[in-house]
């Protein structure tokens, strides 16, 4: 029984529509290209849905998200938009704090429950990170009509970060900001990512925006740019020691999800920093209550292969 | 004398050889049995396959298709939830003899075939499997009906009524044909493809005929990379991905670029 229609993948051991794949890969793409995520923490649950094992559409995703954010670096590098000191940076911090949350989730393992903790970490994480940024962009569209010409006066923590050691010029983001800010930051980011198994796009963006205070259009391309080498990192790891990459798979994504990178890319350009971010809180919070729904209702199986969430 | 008893033996066993054959051919010609094709190839296409199934079964009688996988050992997690509120996963179970594929196909429902059909059920299946240390299963869940629950959405565990042919009788047998589905989520390995005549209640044949699942062309060549050159094969994969997002960035800054 074949069909042109359908491929059989040989790691997640299944067949699927290839269009079904291609589609998918098309519309996270288009999100990861307009708000600079990776999409594994939309991509993956809906590959589960598709009947691909957990630990295959988790790995596999990584796999796509190296081609889709290449090609979405590419776009965002020739619109300017990539702060690549601040990239590598931020890269330094985040291998450090994800090896660091790889040991922590190990201990974690040990100790029980910690399959409660990742889901409660990441419902509380999404939340937060979604609220904060719908309220805020929501409050900074009032602002922005009514108070147009008011000057801002320097918060607490604008003076905090300008005492700090080590200042540096990040042209691209046009910021000044001492190394340690993107260092302690992206290790920050690394350890969550580690815990909650994910990339980290969606926590890195609000951290870039809010804590070093890089503007919004910078903030897609350098999350993308460090997300590739997170994910190169990652499909590599997971190859050699727990195969579970789909090549084929990885493959169909990532064609869909290249071509929707690169029209993310171009709509992103046409919106607003503040209707971005609003958009992006939105998709957040909607997650948030997907996974929020999963931990409430009672699961229509209650019995799940060992290795998944 | 000697040649006599020499004689006797012989004869003894020749009766006695002529009697076992006898009972194996009429346990065995009742269902000849051929099944199409016996080695399922999994290439590029493979999106499950159908298995031609015919022969022949003393006449008025009912046919039981199976397709069978080895039992084994599964490693589950059972959901329970945590301080009263959230659904998790929590114990750790052991299932000993769960066949990896299960597909039975009858050609009348089965509480029409008689007591002997109840024997090939996913129910009979489910009574067959053992969880170690039940003690530590969470509250009365009966757990291999939810481990058959989960391979029958999987698509593993079937059972199905209808789908059997007969031709007309001949000299006390019936020929008959049918079609068996497989799964595209079938791993590759050996199986087989059972066939029981029912009649009256009782079993008056049965067949089984091996059937191999392999991997061929580009599945098989990239099982084997990541499974035995895990690295190289994780490179390749990044190095190709990258390349594709290269190309389709370029194929987009051709079309009017990003801007």
């Amino acid at each position: 029984m074949t069909s042109l229609l359908y491929l059989y993948l040989p790691i997640a051991g299944n067949s699927v529509n290839i269009l079904a794949i291609m589609g998918l890969g098309g519309i996270v793409g288009l999100l990861s290209g307009i708000f600079g995520v990776g999409g594994g923490f939309l991509m993956t649950p809906l590959l589960i849905m598709m009947g691909i094992p957990p630990t295959v559409a988790a790995a596999s995703d990584s796999n796509q998200i190296v081609g889709a954010s290449t090609s979405g670096t590419l776009a965002h590098l020739r619109l300017g938009n990539v702060d690549m000191k601040m990239g590598i940076l931020l890269l330094i911090g985040g291998v450090v704090g994800g090896t660091v949350g790889v040991q922590i989730i190990k201990i974690l393992r040990q100790m029980g429950d910690a399959d409660f903790l990742i889901s409660i970490t990441y419902v509380l994480m999404l939340g937060f990170v979604g609220g904060y940024m719908f309220v805020e962009s929501l409050q900074a569209m009032r602002k922005s009509k009514a108070f147009a010409s008011q000057s801002k006066k320097e918060s607490r923590y604008a003076q905090f970060i300008r005492s700090l050691p080590w200042q540096m010029e990040f042209r691209s983001s046009g910021i000044r900001l001492s190394v340690l800010m993107p260092l302690e930051l992206g290790g920050l980011v690394g350890i969550l990512a580690a815990i909650m198994g994910v990339g980290g796009g969606f926590i890195m963006v609000p951290v870039m925006v809010y804590l070093l205070r890089m503007p919004m259009h910078v903030v897609v391309g350098t999350s993308l740019f460090q997300i590739l080498f997170t994910c190169i990192n990652v499909t590599i790891m997971q190859s050699a020691q727990n195969h579970t990459v789909d090549f084929m798979l990885a493959l169909l994504l990532l064609i869909g999800s290249s071509i929707g990178a690169q029209m993310g890319a171009k709509v992103g350009k046409k919106l607003h920093g503040d209707q971005l971010k609003i958009l992006l809180a939105s998709l957040v919070l909607v997650v948030m209550g997907k996974m929020l729904y999963d931990l409430l209702a009672q699961p229509a199986v209650r019995l799940a292969y060992m290795g998944g969430h | 004398m000697k040649r006599c008893r020499s004689s006797w033996l012989i004869g003894s066993c020749l009766a006695l050889f002529c009697v076992v054959q006898a009972h194996l051919a009429s346990a065995d010609a009742v269902s000849r049995v051929n099944v199409t094709p016996t080695t399922i190839p999994m290439g590029v296409g493979f999106n499950g396959a159908t298995l031609q199934i015919n022969g022949e079964v003393p006449a008025g009688s009912d046919i039981v298709l199976r397709f069978v996988g080895k039992p084994r050992e599964e490693h589950m997690r059972q959901k329970g939830k945590v301080f009263g509120l959230v659904w998790m996963n929590r114990t750790a179970l052991t299932f000993k003899n769960v066949p990896t594929v299960c597909l039975v196909q009858a050609s009348r429902p089965f509480d029409q075939l008689g007591a002997a059909a109840g024997t090939f059920t996913l129910d009979r299946l489910r009574q067959a499997v053992k969880v170690e240390e039940a003690s530590a299963c969470d509250g009365d869940l009966d757990v291999p009906a939810e481990l058959l629950r989960l391979k029958q959405q999987e698509g593993l565990c079937r059972e199905s009524v209808g789908g059997v042919r007969f031709g007309p009788e001949t000299g006390g047998v019936q020929p008959f044909e049918a079609d068996l589905k497989v799964p595209p989520a079938l791993s590759p390995g050996n199986y087989t493809a059972e066939v029981v005549a029912l009649k009256d209640g009782r079993i008056v044949g049965q067949a089984a005929v091996p059937v191999t699942a392999q991997l061929v062309g580009l599945p098989a060549w990239l099982n084997n990379m990541a499974f035995k050159h895990g690295t190289l094969y994780g490179i390749l994969a990044v190095v190709v991905a990258i390349l594709g997002g290269l190309l389709i960035g370029l194929v987009f800054q051709g079309k009017g670029g990003a801007h």
